[in-house]
C-alpha cells in the first residue's frame, strides 16, 4: 500500500481550492456529487441549523412568548431590545469579555496545535524507549473524570498565586491528551516514512525535519486541531467560572449573569449566546475553505 | 564528521523525549497533581468544606459496590452512550465521505456541518429541553402530526435516554464527521483511480480502501468518543431543569456517573466519597478502553 | 508559498499580542487593611438593588472602592461559591449566601468571620428572629451572616380561573376561604368542580406547597436538634407529606415541577390558579405570563399563617484581607436604611421587622397584580414564622424528599413507596 505512495507524491500537489485550475482533475478522481448527495447533504445542514434558527426565534420575542403552543416558528421583534439589553448590563462587561475569550482561546490554541504536533510526531514516527508506555499516558489522561479534579485544581492556582488572573484559565488547557492523540493517529495515516528518511539522507535534523517537513504537512490536521480547540475554549464554562475573578470574565461566565438568580429570562439568554456564537461562525466562514486544505502540499515543495 | 554523527545520535536518542517534554511537563503540573490529591482524598472521610475527617482506607470503596444509586448511573451511562455513539460513527463517517466529494458551495456545507459544535452547551441545553418538553415541545408536535401520543420525554426512562442521546450527537456528529475528512483528505486519491481501473464499485472501494486507510483516525475518533460519552455531565444536567438538577430525574432515570460525583460532592458536601465514585468511573474508562483496543486489534489480525 | 509565511507571521504575531495582554491583566490584586485604598469585592446572585448604598459608602468611607458582580444562575453561584470557601481563597470581601446554602456553611462556621465578635448580638433585635437563626450556628455562638430580605409567602391566584369556578375574586374574600390547608384543599375541590371541561388545577404542584406546610408544623423537620435524622419518628414531616399529597389525590394539582419549561408555561396558559408565591416571584410571574396577562393575577395570604422561600445573608469569609471594613459594608447594607433602600431599588422584602410598619412597605402595591398591596402581604407570610432549626444536612435531605415526592405526583410511585424511597434517601444523604 506504501510503494505506490513516492511514485505518486508529485500529481498530490492539488489543492483543494475548488476555484483551482486543477478541478477537472480532482473531480475525476474523487467521486462526484450527485443530486443524491445534495439532498443528503441540506437535510444534515437542516437538522444542524434547525436549532439555531430556534435559537434566532427565541432571541427576537419576549420570554413569555417561548412557551406557546404550538412553538413559535417565526423571528419576533425584540431582538434588537434583548441585544441591547445584553450590552447594557453593566456586570456582564461583554466587549472586556469577548476579548478576554479571544486571549485564552488563542493561547491555549497555539499552544495545544504546536505541542500536539510535536509529540504527535514523536509517538507516530521516532523510535525511542517507553513510547508506548507514554503514549499509554497520554491516552490515560483523557481518560480522568474532569469534575472532581476542579477542586484540588483552584487550590494548586491559589498556591502559584494565579487564582483570578486569566493565566489561570489558559494554563491547564495547553495541552490535551486529545491533540497528542489526534496528531499521532493523523501523522501516522497521512505522512509516509520515506518522506522523513529522505529528510534525515539529506542530513537533517530531528527538530527542522519537523518544522520544514512534517508540520507544513500537517496543515489540515493543524486546521481542524485547532479550530475545535479554540471551539472548545471559547465555549468553555465551568473552569472559567470557578476560577476567574468576577470582574474579569469570559464570555460564557460573563453571559451567565444574564439570568436573573431564582430564574432564567431565556429570551435575553438566547440573545447573548447569540452574540457569543456569531464570531465563532464567522471565523467559519472566513477560514472555511482553509480548513481543509491541499493535502501534502507544504510537504512536496518545502 | 565525527562530532556531526555524535550530534546525529543525540538527535536520533534525544529528540523524542525533547518532542514530548512539553507535554508531560504541563500535565505532570495540572493534570497530576489534582489526580493524586483525589485519590488522596478517596482514603479520607472528607467533607468539601470541613476538610480531612479521618482516614477510612477503602471504606469509600466497599461503601461504593453495594450503592444502588452508584449502579444506577453506571447503567444509565452505558445506554445513553450506546444510544448516542453508534448512530453518531456511522452518521459522521457516511457525512465525511459525502464532504469529500467535490461540491459546490464546499465552504457553506462543511461550515453548516459544523455549526452545532459552535454552539455553547448551554444554549444547546435550553434549546433541546424546550424542544422535547410534554406539552408545547416541537419534537411532540412533530410526532403529534403523525398521531402518536405526547411522550414525557423527562420524566420516562428510556425516552429520556433517547433525547438525551440526540442533544450528544446534535453536538458532536459533525465534529467527528470533520476529523474524519480530514483523514480521507490523506488518503492518497491514486488508491481510488487504480481500484476504479480494477472496476471496483463505490461500496467496494468504501470497504477495502476507505476504512483501512481510515483505521488509524477511526480507532482515535472511538476511543475519544467512548472516553467523552462515560463522562456525560453537561447535556443530561441541562436536560432537567428546575429544582435538584443534579439527581437526572425524580427516579434518578438519566443520572450519569459524573453527575453523581458532583452531587456527592456538591449537594451531599461528600467529597472523600465523591472521590471515590470519580477513581472508580476512571478505572471503568480504562478498562472499557482497553476492551475496545483489544477488539481493535482482533479486527486488525482478521484481516 | 508567500501566503503561508504571511499566515505563520500573523499566527507568531497574534500569539505575541494575547500572551503579553494575558500577563498585563494578571495580578492586579490590591487591598489590605494598612493600605490606603482599599477594593471590597462583593460577590451577589441576582439583584441585590445596592447600586446607590455601595456610593454612599463609598462617600462615608474615602479610599474605599467597591466591586460588585453578580452571578446570575443560582445553582452554579452556590457551587463557585461552595469551592472557593473550600480552598480557602478566590472569594469576594462580603458574600451573600441563600437560604440552600446556610446550613452546609453553619456546618464551618469558622470558614466565616464571627460576627458576634463584631456586635452582632447588639443588632439582633433587627431581624426577624428565624432570619437572625437562620444564619448562627445551634449553640447560638457563632453568626456568619447578617439577614438581607426574607421570601415571605403569599399565595398568588388567578382572578379569571377563580370567577370562571364560581369562586369569589376579591382578595379579602379568597383569603378567608383558606385559614387553614384543609379548607385550602376543600377550595380547590370547589374549584375543580367549578371548572369541570377546563385542564387547569387548583395548584402547581404538592411539592411546592409541602414545604410551606413542614416550616408551619414544628420547631424542627428531618433534624432533631442533636442534628440527629428524625423524618421517622418527628410527625411533622409524614404529616406535611400527607397533606401535600392529599391534593395531588383529590386532582387539585397540576403537577408541575418547579422552574421547568412546563411550569414557566403554565403561568401564561392557566395551567393553575394558585401558587405560593414569594415577593421575588412577583417578576418572574409578570415575565413568564407576559403582558396579555395583565390584571388576572392577584395576590392573597397564605394558609396557615405564613412561609418563607428564599432570602439571603451577608457574610464576611475568613479569608478576606480586609475584614474590618468588609464587617462594615456588611452591617451597612443590612442595616435599616440600607434594607429599605434595596426594598426600594428592587422590591426585596426587608428581614428587618421594624421596617414593616413603614409607609413605604405599607403602601406598596403591584399594578400587575391587580394593585395588590404587595407589602402588606408578603409582610404577613414573613412576620409569623418561628425559627425551625434545619441540620447540617438539610438541603440534600430536602432534596431527596422533594423528589420523590414528584415520583409520586408523577404517579411513578405510589404514597407509600414514594414515603418509603424519601426516608431510605434521607437516610443516605445524611450519612
Amino acid at each position: 500500500m506504501t510503494t505506490p505512495m513516492t511514485a505518486t507524491l508529485p500529481t498530490l500537489t492539488a489543492t483543494d481550492d475548488p476555484e483551482a485550475p486543477s478541478r477537472k482533475r480532482r473531480r475525476s478522481r474523487v467521486h462526484r456529487a450527485s443530486p443524491l448527495t445534495y439532498l443528503v447533504l441540506a437535510f444534515v445542514v437542516l437538522a444542524s441549523i434547525g436549532p439555531l434558527y430556534y435559537m434566532v426565534v427565541m432571541a427576537s420575542r419576549p420570554n413569555s412568548d417561548i412557551t406557546s403552543n404550538p412553538p413559535p416558528l417565526t423571528p419576533g421583534s425584540e431582538l434588537g431590545d434583548n441585544v441591547t439589553r445584553v450590552f447594557e448590563n453593566p456586570d456582564v462587561v461583554f466587549a472586556q469579555s469577548l476579548l478576554n475569550s479571544l486571549m485564552v482561546a488563542t493561547v491555549a490554541t497555539i499552544s495545544v496545535v504546536t505541542l500536539s504536533a510535536l509529540a504527535g510526531f514523536a509517538f507516530a514516527k521516532l523510535r525511542f524507549r517507553g513510547k508506548n508506555f507514554f503514549l499509554l499516558c497520554v491516552i490515560g489522561t483523557m481518560m480522568v473524570p474532569v469534575q472532581l479534579g476542579l477542586v484540588p485544581l483552584y487550590m494548586l492556582m491559589g498556591w502559584i498565586g494565579l487564582a483570578g488572573s486569566l493565566w489561570s484559565a489558559v494554563l491547564p488547557f495547553l495541552v490535551t491528551g486529545f491533540g497528542v492523540f489526534f496528531m499521532r493517529q493523523y501523522v501516522m495515516q497521512a505522512i509516509p516514512d520515506e518522506l522523513i528518511e529522505a529528510a534525515r539522507v539529506d542530513g537533517a535534523s530531528t527538530t527542522r525535519i519537523f518544522f520544514q517537513v512534517i508540520f507544513p504537512a500537517l496543515r489540515p490536521a493543524v486546521a481542524v486541531l485547532g479550530l475545535l480547540t479554540f471551539m472548545e475554549r471559547w465555549n468553555d464554562f465551568m473552569w472559567p467560572y470557578l476560577t476567574l475573578a468576577p470582574e474579569n470574565p469570559t464570555v460564557q461566565v460573563a453571559l451567565s449573569r444574564l439570568s436573573g438568580g431564582y430564574y432564567t429570562d431565556q429570551a435575553l439568554v438566547m440573545a447573548g449566546t447569540l452574540l457569543a456564537t456569531v464570531p465563532l461562525v464567522l471565523v467559519f466562514v472566513l477560514f472555511g475553505r482553509r480548513i481543509v486544505g491541499g493535502i501534502m502540499e507544504g510537504g512536496v515543495k518545502g | 564528521m565525527h562530532l556531526r554523527d555524535r550530534l546525529a545520535r543525540i538527535d536520533i536518542h534525544g529528540a523524542p523525549y525533547l518532542f514530548i517534554a512539553p507535554f508531560f511537563l504541563l500535565f505532570g503540573i495540572f493534570g497530576l497533581f489534582p489526580l493524586g490529591y483525589t485519590l488522596w482524598v478517596s482514603l479520607h472521610d472528607w467533607t468539601l468544606l470541613g476538610g480531612n475527617e479521618g482516614w477510612v482506607g477503602f471504606g469509600n470503596y466497599t461503601e461504593l459496590f453495594s450503592d444502588d444509586y452508584f449502579w444506577n448511573s453506571l447503567l444509565n451511562t452505558f445506554a445513553i452512550f450506546l444510544i448516542a455513539t453508534i448512530p453518531q460513527m456511522l452518521v459522521a463517517l457516511g457525512l465525511a465521505q459525502v464532504l469529500n466529494a467535490s461540491l459546490r458551495a464546499i465552504t457553506f456545507w462543511r461550515v453548516g456541518v459544523i455549526i452545532p459544535t459552535a454552539t455553547s452547551v448551554a444554549a444547546v441545553g435550553i434549546i433541546f429541553t424546550m424542544a422535547f418538553s410534554r406539552d408545547f415541545g416541537i419534537v411532540n408536535w412533530m410526532i403529534g402530526l403523525v398521531g402518536v401520543d405526547p411522550i414525557a420525554w423527562n420524566q420516562e426512562r428510556i425516552p429520556s435516554w433517547i433525547a438525551i442521546a440526540t442533544m450528544v450527537d446534535w453536538r458532536w456528529t459533525g465534529y467527528n464527521a470533520l476529523i474524519l475528512l480530514a483523514a480521507l483528505q490523506a488518503v492518497p486519491k491514486d488508491l481510488y483511480e487504480s481500484a476504479r481501473l480494477d472496476g471496483a464499485s463505490a461500496a467496494r472501494q468504501f470497504w477495502s480502501i476507505t476504512i483501512p486507510m481510515l483505521r488509524p483516525t477511526l480507532m482515535f475518533v472511538v476511543t475519544v468518543s467512548t472516553i467523552g460519552g462515560i463522562q456525560l455531565f453537561t447535556e443530561p444536567l441541562l436536560f432537567n431543569p428546575g429544582a435538584n438538577a443534579i439527581t437526572g430525574g425524580d427516579m434518578r432515570q438519566f443520572q450519569t456517573s459524573a453527575m453523581y460525583v458532583v452531587e456527592q460532592a456538591f449537594t451531599g458536601q461528600r467529597f472523600g466519597y465523591a472521590a471515590t465514585v470519580a477513581w472508580v468511573l476512571f478505572a471503568v474508562i480504562v478498562l472499557v478502553s482497553l476492551v475496545n483496543s483489544l477488539l481493535v486489534r482482533r479486527i486488525r489480525s482478521a484481516d | 508559498m508567500s501566503h503561508t509565511r504571511r499566515s505563520r507571521w500573523l499566527a507568531t504575531a497574534a500569539a505575541l499580542v494575547a500572551m503579553s495582554s494575558l500577563a498585563a491583566c494578571g495580578g492586579d490584586d490590591s487591598g489590605s487593611d494598612s493600605g490606603e485604598d482599599v477594593t471590597l469585592r462583593v460577590n451577589l446572585f441576582g439583584k441585590f438593588g445596592y447600586t446607590d448604598l455601595y456610593k454612599q459608602f463609598e462617600e462615608e468611607h474615602p479610599g474605599v472602592k467597591i466591586v460588585e458582580t453578580a452571578e446570575g444562575d443560582l445553582g452554579k453561584y452556590n457551587t463557585q461559591l461552595t469551592q472557593r470557601i473550600a480552598a480557602g481563597s478566590g472569594a469576594g470581601d462580603v458574600v451573600a449566601i441563600e437560604e440552600g446554602q446556610a446550613v452546609n456553611f453553619l456546618a464551618s462556621a469558622d470558614k466565616f468571620v464571627n460576627l458576634q465578635e463584631h456586635g452582632a448580638k447588639d443588632l439582633e433585635d433587627q431581624f426577624l428572629p428565624w432570619k437572625f437563626a437562620g444564619a448562627t450556628t445551634a449553640d447560638g455562638a457563632t453568626t456568619i451572616g447578617l439577614g438581607t430580605d426574607v421570601g415571605g409567602l403569599a399565595m398568588c391566584y388567578r382572578r379569571d380561573l377563580f370567577e370562571k369556578a364560581g369562586l369569589p375574586t376579591d382578595r379579602e374574600a379568597v383569603a378567608a376561604l383558606w385559614p387553614t390547608w384543609d379548607e385550602f384543599i376543600a377550595t380547590g375541590e370547589k374549584f375543580q368542580d367549578g371548572i369541570k371541561g377546563s385542564d387547569a388545577k387548583f395548584i402547581d404542584s404538592a411539592t411546592n406547597t409541602y414545604n410551606s406546610i413542614l416550616m408551619q408544623s414544628a420547631d424542627h423537620t428531618y433534624f432533631d436538634k442533636d442534628d440527629n435524622l428524625v423524618i421517622e419518628s418527628n410527625p411533622a414531616v409524614k404529616a406535611a407529606w400527607d397533606k401535600a399529597l392529599e391534593m395531588d389525590e383529590k386532582g387539585i394539582s397540576a403537577e408541575l415541577k418547579s422552574f421547568s419549561p412546563e411550569w414557566n408555561a403554565g403561568f401564561k396558559n392557566g395551567d393553575f390558579a394558585t401558587i405560593a408565591c414569594p415577593a421575588w416571584m412577583t417578576g418572574y410571574i409578570k415575565d413568564q405570563a407576559g403582558e396579555e396577562n395583565a390584571g388576572k393575577w392577584d395576590i392573597a395570604t397564605v394558609p396557615g399563617g405564613g412561609g418563607n422561600w428564599g432570602g439571603s445573608w451577608l457574610a464576611v469569609p475568613a479569608d478576606s484581607k480586609n475584614q474590618d471594613i468588609a464587617i462594615e459594608l456588611v452591617k451597612f447594607l443590612s442595616n435599616a436604611d440600607g434594607q429599605l433602600a434595596a426594598f426600594n431599588a428592587v422590591g426585596n422584602l426587608p428581614s428587618n421587622p421594624n421596617l414593616y410598619e413603614d409607609p413605604a412597605l405599607q403602601e406598596a402595591t403591584n399594578p400587575y397584580f391587580s394593585d395588590a398591596p404587595v407589602g402588606q402581604l408578603f409582610v404577613a407570610g414573613a412576620a409569623n414564622l418561628e425559627p425551625v432549626f434545619l441540620g447540617a444536612k438539610n438541603q440534600p435531605v430536602r432534596d431527596a424528599v422533594e423528589n420523590a415526592m414528584r415520583s409520586v405526583e408523577n404517579g411513578q410511585r405510589s404514597s407509600s413507596e414514594g414515603w418509603d424511597v424519601a426516608v431510605n434517601d434521607a437516610e443516605k444523604a445524611a450519612g
